[in-house]
């Protein structure tokens, strides 16, 4: 393990809680389902249904049944006419508000990859085909990456500035961290953060023709790990500065307690095999806390299955944290890109506030290579009390963010 | 604190380089439309392009051997505004240097081809070398890459007023001290595609000139390029304030949020550099000027150097810092008489400090105020 001198660090800036949540993944719609799930260990990934992927070597995704979201495509015209994945922004912010009726950002910071790619898709495939381009424009007017957060916004009269990051599949714990630095700056009192991001053809036979995405079970960290599968959904945080927080008696959830980003120049799609890149996130997140790593009770990883990725984390996280319990839960519900980092967040939240370890389903054999506590196959109990989660992109993006329980 | 640019580059269908590019402006140059074609039968737009030969002398760098064209003219512009600052302070540290890449379409060009094969032939014709080209962060990454960035890089992504999103993230990541200097730079390119998607979004035109503030906004022309702002604390032109703004769910709606951004920002003295660009944004800033700040100079680029989306509020930026240095504005073509407000006719109204607006066509509007 390495030595970090920052156990006695002071820390007098501004504290950031969390004080509601709203999540919509292939786990399930909120925080309760979403639990459950986690703790029974369920495998939601299943053959694509919404493209044709037999010319793919991967054939199945973690995806967002439909029949959930058509109560809010079915709320009005204008409803049915949005993205899918405005949908389920939609679900996501009204479980969040519904958590928190008072909660009104100054500015609202959310990542994303792909925005409504599907309707990009559906307009080139009509132009292409010489078919019916009559709703071409209502496509174009809602593929961009903010429609959704700004039709989010819209379905509950919020119009803050929004930030929409797009840092590839670091996009969701960059958009918490960049929130939480607003926060903590003094500049902000309630951000809206978190990630978002919806199934679409062209990025899953993106990730299937770089061999990324598996034909078989998604394994992270273990020995025969093959690759990703493909996930969506999208999962927000409110942050507030923890004394306005408190002084309106909100609930505190937990805490944003560090962020760090770095930049690995390695190469667009590897990450550098040293692990830099991920470390150097790591560092920053502890050192912005003011954190030993030895205070650091689980790490929720980005953990792609994928065999280099799983290789420079897991060398970053063994030498930087020894033999703390790691899982990836993308194992679970696939890898949601742009969403993925605000829904592990989320997911660590629910670990903290339930006192368990989240499972890293389909391991069957350690990575020799690895030296790693891989939490494997089963939710365990545990106490925990600060949680890591990591997002590593394309670009060679890296995020962390550290989450601490709320005070008893 | 105050945040200051300290460098600029610039990369337009006009030309290479600020003072080029400006000295151009100056003379009333106007790009030279040239048509964009699909294929035999398709239907043909017209669109400022970046000329082949601005881009001539761009270094070789192994990150740049298959990239876009919208990373191309990132790394034009990012190069362009460093060398500059580096020439009055050699001493920027690059580590502690942060990048906002700021965009709207990305590299539209690679995500039609790599899907084109999908559609084509299946998906079993899909590149795995255009793939991480589609991705919006391609251009920031190359860009990190090519100056050896390895700290914060954030790409963030909106209509025509990210590029004032941009400016916002970056002074505050200069405010916050994550960062002793930022690196902001917005790219887009042209191509077919986009050309025949804001067509049918009923936004642009069938060929030049671009009618500004009319009654009547018959559409706008597509350009494409990039520009650079790097933000640090020295430099003649100060960030003054930026209200990164709101959203207008509907175009009727744009007037009042343009408006209540004016009303912020307004500086009886400064010059407006708008985003009129021959839709209903002209009539959403014409009306929230003619409101807040009546008597002030109004001067759009647009009719000059076309509609680049993503990076066109900072290239906006670039002029209003270029103005405030030189006092002077660039004529103004193809104006409504009607309008009821005030352009430029030389020296006159040019004050020590400049308003830029920015409303987007896609429900997002914002503005920054600078001075000298």
């Amino acid at each position: 393990m390495s030595t970090f001198n920052a156990l006695h660090i002071t820390n007098t800036k501004p504290r950031i809680a969390i004080v509601a949540a709203g999540v919509v993944s292939p786990l399930g719609f909120g925080l309760k389902e979403t639990l459950h799930s986690l703790r029974s260990a369920t495998d939601c990934v299943s053959t694509v249904s919404r493209f044709d992927v037999s010319h793919c070597r991967c054939k199945t995704a973690a995806q967002v049944p439909d029949q959930r979201l058509l109560v809010y495509r079915q709320k009005g015209r204008k409803n049915a006419r949005l993205h899918r994945a405005s949908h389920i922004m939609i679900a996501a912010l009204a479980e969040l508000l519904e958590r928190d009726q008072e909660f009104k950002p100054e500015v609202t910071v959310i990542g994303t990859t792909s925005g409504g790619m599907s309707f990009g898709e559906d307009y080139y495939r009509a132009l292409h085909r010489h078919e019916d381009l009559g709703r071409s424009a209502q496509w174009i007017a809602n593929y961009p990456p903010q429609k959704p957060v700004l039709d989010a916004q819209n379905a509950f009269g919020i119009s803050a500035p929004c930030f929409v990051i797009a840092n590839a599949c670091a996009s969701g714990t960059n958009a918490i961290g960049y929130a939480f630095e607003c926060i903590q700056s003094g500049k902000y009192e309630r951000v809206l953060t978190g990630g978002y991001d919806a199934l679409s053809e062209l990025v899953f036979v993106g990730f299937d023709s770089l061999q990324a995405a598996t034909p078989e079970k998604c394994r992270p960290f273990d020995r025969d790990r093959t690759g990703m599968v493909i996930g969506e959904g999208a999962a927000l945080l409110a942050l507030e500065n923890l004394e306005s927080a408190r002084k309106r008696n909100a609930t505190i959830l937990g805490e944003i307690i560090g962020y760090g980003i770095s930049t690995d120049n390695h190469h667009l799609t590897q990450p550098d095999p040293s692990g830099s890149g991920p470390r150097r996130a790591m560092e920053q997140a502890l050192r912005s806390a003011g954190c030993a790593p030895e205070r650091v009770d689980y790490i929720n990883a980005h953990g792609t299955a994928t065999p280099f990725n799983d290789a420079a984390e897991g060398k970053a996280i063994s030498e930087l944290f020894g033999r703390v319990p790691v899982s990836s839960t993308k194992s679970m519900i696939g890898h949601s890109l742009g969403a993925a980092g605000a829904i592990e967040a989320v997911i660590c939240l629910l670990a903290l506030q339930s006192q368990f370890l989240p499972p890293n389903i389909n391991f069957r054999a350690p990575d020799p290579d690895l030296d790693l506590n891989v939490v494997a196959n089963e939710s365990r109990d545990a106490k925990i009390d600060i949680a890591l989660s990591n997002s590593f992109g394309f670009g060679g993006t890296n995020a962390s963010v550290l989450i601490r329980k709320a005070a008893a | 604190m105050s945040v200051r640019i300290a460098g600029m580059g610039w990369i337009t269908p006009l030309g290479r380089g600020v003072d080029y590019v400006w000295n151009r402006l100056l003379r009333g140059d106007e790009a030279s439309a040239q048509t964009i074609s699909r294929n035999e039968g398709a239907r043909a737009y017209q669109g400022f392009l970046v000329p082949n030969e601005a881009l001539n002398n761009l270094p070789p760098h192994p990150r740049l051997r298959r990239a876009s064209a919208i990373s191309r003219f990132a790394a034009a512009a990012g190069l362009d505004a460093m060398a500059q600052a580096k020439a009055m302070d050699p001493k920027i540290e690059m580590e502690r240097l942060a990048l906002v890449f700021a965009v709207s379409n990305g590299g539209v060009a690679y995500t039609k081809r790599f899907y084109h094969d999908i559609v084509e032939s299946g998906a079993q014709s899909a590149s795995p070398l255009l793939f991480p080209e589609t991705v919006f962060n391609a251009p920031a990454s190359h860009l990190a890459a090519i100056l050896g960035v390895n700290g914060a890089s954030y790409t963030i992504v909106g209509d025509g007023a990210v590029g004032i999103l941009g400016m916002k993230m970056a002074s505050d990541l200069l405010e916050m001290g994550a960062a002793n200097h930022c690196l902001v730079v917005a790219a887009e390119e042209a191509d077919w595609l986009l050309c025949d998607a804001y067509h049918r979004w009923r936004l642009i035109k069938s060929s030049p000139p671009i009618e500004l503030f009319s009654n009547h906004p018959r559409g706008t022309i597509l350009s494409e390029g990039a520009g650079a702002v790097l933000l640090g604390r020295e430099g003649s032109v100060k960030m003054d304030s930026i209200n990164a703004g709101g959203n207008f769910s509907q175009r009727r709606n744009s007037t009042g949020v343009v408006n209540r951004i004016l009303q912020d920002l307004r500086d009886q003295t400064a010059f407006v550099v708008a985003s009129a660009n021959g839709t209903f944004v002209d009539l959403a800033e014409r009306d929230a000027i003619r409101k807040q700040i009546p008597n002030s100079i109004v001067y759009s680029p647009k009719a000059a150097l076309g509609e680049s989306v993503g990076a066109s509020a900072l290239w906006q930026v670039i002029i209003a810092a270029r103005a405030l240095a030189g006092k002077q504005l660039p004529p103004m073509r193809h104006v409504a008489g009607n309008a009821g407000l005030r352009f430029p006719a030389g020296t006159n109204g040019i004050g020590l400090s400049a308003i830029v607006s920015s409303c987007g066509l896609n429900q997002q509007a914002a503005g920054l105020r600078l001075s000298i």
